[in-house]
């Protein structure tokens, strides 16, 4: 069922984290899916935190930071970003769509493009459908 | 960067060493002078399959050393990184040799000022083992017989002990599973232009050693052999230099023809399912450094319970830690027990963040690996 | 200064080949030996593990002292209530002092070989790999790494490859077409209309000592994998016991002298009820912390010695550093005296 879909997000706490915190208070509906896990910022992120995230039964991953130039770090969400290349490259190799993964720059007073990303995202997987690693 | 031709003013080490003897002889000036603490070298042991890196602290040691030996696939750069640390130390180093080296230094592991890289051109190396099946098979003579071995004009040519020669076509070994190691064979990096200096008999006329000097510290070795009375040069001719960089650009090509076939991805190899999660790949790794210390070995990732591996929690985190800086030495591939092509998966990522970034892992010339420089750019 | 040497691996029967890395006269690493016949330097984690012995020694034992009080002790004791245990880790040497000194002192001598007994005509590790048919006893990719490595050239020399294992995760099932938990009875009477002359029957354990009889009466070849790197050597020089006479050897000693083997990890056994234990032992195991006298000897990385491996090559090695103390031959010279 569409509804068991597991979305893990990984939200920078200075930008996307209000940014779910505004459409929360705006009561903004989104599919509850999302299990929200607050880090620092975006560029403190591994690869390997998105990868234990699937081997735990994440069905998609998302990642939310600020808009490049407003990084609290300067230069965080730059490396994230490149980083990020590098785990869709690495999920190719291992038959996880790279739909399922999927990163956006979400200021803290965009709680609408936070609401639309979550709707979009449950749409996207949930044609996919769950994960199934081998 | 310049080229010379360099022959040994030792007669001893003219006899054993291969094409001039002038790689020994530059060592042998290092050692004399006292300008390294000690020589690291290759040196053959029971045979001529099974040699492995000695450190010699005596010049007289050296002429053990001398020759090549395409059959001992081995790697010097985490050897350098664990145990030379605090040593003034000079090694020869074949491409993928200097590569893990490089990427060592950007990585601080190790000093450049303490070491002195002399490279060796590179044709590719052969799996002892498998080299002597191969011997075996395609050859009539017996593998114990052979007392030296080159890889020349795509051919792997052995010398017996009575001085005769025999020739195979690479290309056909290769077409039967034998031949170079499967790493060698898709390499690209066949001199090595980061260390001081690249040997090679490639465009030398016989007797000589042709040597590309790559930097400042390798013009003052030949400079300071020369002077030292060791070491005699000249100037090649422009059709010697023409000669080497043809037969590179032949290597090349035949090594980007292999790059051309196409890799499966991991979800479609069934090879992984053999996994045992021993850590050989990890282990043996020149670039992984971080030993105890690895991610794989944290509680969160640490799983025994799970044998093979889930392929992503296992050769997944690891792809993220460093295949950005594999430099396809083969390694993990020759410990596998299990016989896993894992460095396929590497040097395949290693290949498609090259398309991203243009960063060849330890030939590039980027001060830090791309991931983690402070630089403001996205890709 | 860093020097690298060529040893054998001790932890299994398969023999494989093990480089050492020395920094003066420590071990500090191992180096792939990748000329080696049997593992082309192929080392599973057991393996690459085996040198951590060096860092369990004992120390603080006068070895004199010890030789001197197990000397004392063996003498005061009825030689018919003397047991000695031989094991796969001695080596060939080794076993053949042991066994000389067992029989002219009169004890009795015990060594345990998983149950399993010397076939003399083994499949050899090329044979395994050519073999048109693996039936595979125990989880061999797992548990004996380098010849589940042949067990994988099998298959892809499209070898069927059945497998049985008390484990139903056994990795080898990965690559079987045919997998089973059964017994091994029952594994080889389903399977017995297929096994043919080009098949080959692998095998690191049996249920019962039938089980043998059995396996040696097929018509094709066998080869049993041992779990100590010299049991086939030692088969070769003394009977084995199964586990049932090994309990009942325990049981009428008094005086147990262990020779460089770890029994309480064969054995579920109360060794509290045997009067005196004396382990002759390279490195703290579970029988030195039960044991009444420790004998520090030398570890095989510290002497020259040989072992047979399960293929029946006897492989020589030499010693890679230095040791003060003596080895089992030297000790029983001493305990001779």
């Amino acid at each position: 069922m569409s509804d068991d879909l597991k979305i893990v997000g990984l939200l920078c706490n200075w930008c996307c984290y209000g940014g779910a915190d505004t459409a929360g208070t705006a009561r903004m509906q989104y599919s509850p899916n999302i299990r929200i896990i607050r880090v620092m910022c975006s560029g403190r992120i591994n690869p390997s935190m998105i990868f234990k995230a699937f081997q735990e039964g994440a069905d998609g991953v998302f990642v939310g930071g600020c808009h490049i130039g407003d990084c609290h770090y300067d230069a965080g969400n730059y490396k994230w970003s490149r980083r990020s290349k590098i785990v869709e490259d690495i999920l190719e190799e291992f038959g996880i769509e790279k739909e399922r993964f999927r990163h956006e720059w979400i200021s803290a007073s965009e709680g609408e493009k936070f609401q639309r990303t979550m709707e979009e995202f449950h749409k996207t997987l949930t044609k996919l459908g769950p994960l199934e690693l081998e | 960067m310049s080229y010379v031709l360099a022959k040994s003013q030792n007669n001893e080490i003219l006899e054993a060493g291969e094409c001039g003897g002038a790689v020994t002889s530059i060592l042998k000036y290092l050692l004399d002078e006292g300008l390294v603490d000690g020589v690291l070298a290759l040196s053959p042991q029971d045979d001529v399959y099974d040699a492995f890196p000695v450190f010699v602290t005596d010049s007289e040691d050296l002429l053990k050393t001398a020759g090549s030996y395409h059959c001992a696939p081995t790697m010097i750069g985490d050897l350098v990184q664990k145990y030379f640390i605090d040593k003034k130390v000079a090694f020869t180093v074949k491409p993928c040799d200097m590569r893990a080296v490089e990427e060592l230094i950007t990585r601080h592991k190790i000093n450049r000022d303490n070491i002195y890289m002399i490279g060796l051109n590179c044709g590719g190396t052969v799996s002892p083992v498998s080299g002597r099946k191969m011997i075996d098979l395609f050859y009539e003579a017996n593998p114990d017989d052979v007392v030296s071995e080159e890889i020349d004009k795509g051919q792997f040519i052995i010398e017996l002990a009575d001085g005769s020669e025999e020739a195979v076509k690479i290309h056909d070994l290769e077409n039967e599973g034998y031949g170079r190691r499967n790493n060698c064979q898709r390499c690209d990096v066949k001199i090595p232009r980061k260390a001081n200096i690249a040997c090679g008999n490639w465009g030398a006329e016989d007797g000589w050693t042709f040597i590309e000097i790559n930097d400042e510290k390798g013009q003052e070795l030949i400079d300071g052999a020369k002077k030292a009375g060791i070491l005699e040069t000249k100037s090649p001719s422009d059709a010697a230099v023409e000669g080497r960089s043809k037969v590179e650009n032949i290597m090349i090509k035949m090594a980007k023809k292999n790059q051309d076939a196409t890799y499966p991805t991991v979800s479609e190899m069934t090879e992984w399912s053999r996994c045992i999660s021993c850590y050989a790949c990890r282990d043996v790794c020149p670039i992984c450094w971080c030993f105890e210390n690895c991610e794989l070995n944290k509680p969160y990732f640490k799983d025994e319970a799970n044998i093979p591996p889930v392929p992503i929690a296992f050769q997944g985190v690891r792809l993220s830690h460093m295949s950005f800086s594999c430099v396809d030495c083969g390694q993990c591939d020759d410990v596998c027990p299990m016989d896993i092509p894992v460095s396929l998966i590497f040097d395949k990522l290693q290949k498609k963040y090259y398309d991203r970034t243009g960063y060849v892992a330890g030939v590039s010339d980027d001060i830090k690996p791309p991931l983690y420089s402070p630089e403001k750019t996205e890709l | 200064m860093f020097e690298i040497k060529h040893t054998l691996c001790p932890s299994c029967s398969v023999g494989c080949g093990i480089n050492v890395i020395l920094d003066g006269e420590e071990i500090v690493g191992t180096f792939p030996y990748k000329r080696h016949p049997v593992n082309a330097g192929k080392n599973c984690l057991n393996g690459r593990n085996s040198i951590e012995c060096c860092e369990s020694k004992f120390e603080d034992i006068d070895s004199e002292k010890a030789i001197a009080d197990a000397s004392k002790e063996i003498k005061s004791c009825d030689s018919s209530e003397v047991s000695v245990i031989c094991s796969g880790y001695d080596t060939i040497e080794e076993v053949e002092a042991i066994k000389n000194f067992a029989e002219s002192n009169g004890f009795n001598i015990g060594f345990y070989s998983d149950d399993l007994k010397n076939v003399d005509d083994v499949a050899s590790y090329d044979e395994l790999a050519a073999a048109g048919k693996v039936f595979a006893i125990g989880d061999l990719l797992y548990e004996n790494p380098l010849i589940g490595r042949r067990i994988v050239h099998a298959k892809q020399n499209d070898a069927k490859i059945y497998a049985l294992s008390k484990n139903e995760n056994a990795v080898t099932f990965n690559i079987a077409d045919e997998t089973s938990t059964s017994s091994v009875q029952e594994f080889l009477d389903k399977f017995a209309g297929e096994i043919d002359d080009s098949s080959v029957v692998v095998f690191n354990y049996v249920d019962e000592a039938g089980d043998l009889d059995k396996l040696e009466s097929l018509s094709c070849k066998v080869l049993p994998v041992f779990s100590k790197p010299n049991t086939k050597g030692a088969l070769g020089i003394v009977d084995p016991k199964s586990s049932d006479e090994m309990i009942e050897l325990f049981d009428n000693t008094k005086l147990l002298l262990v020779f460089n083997d770890d029994i309480t990890e064969d054995f579920d056994y109360d060794f509290g009820r045997i009067s005196k234990i004396i382990s002759f032992a390279c490195c703290e195991n579970d029988t030195t912390e039960i044991a009444d006298i420790v004998v520090p000897v030398k570890s095989w990385l510290e002497q020259d010695g040989s072992f047979v491996n399960a293929m029946g090559d006897e492989q020589n090695f030499s010693s890679v550093i230095e040791s003060d103390n003596l080895g089992i031959v030297e000790v029983i010279e001493e305990l001779n005296k």
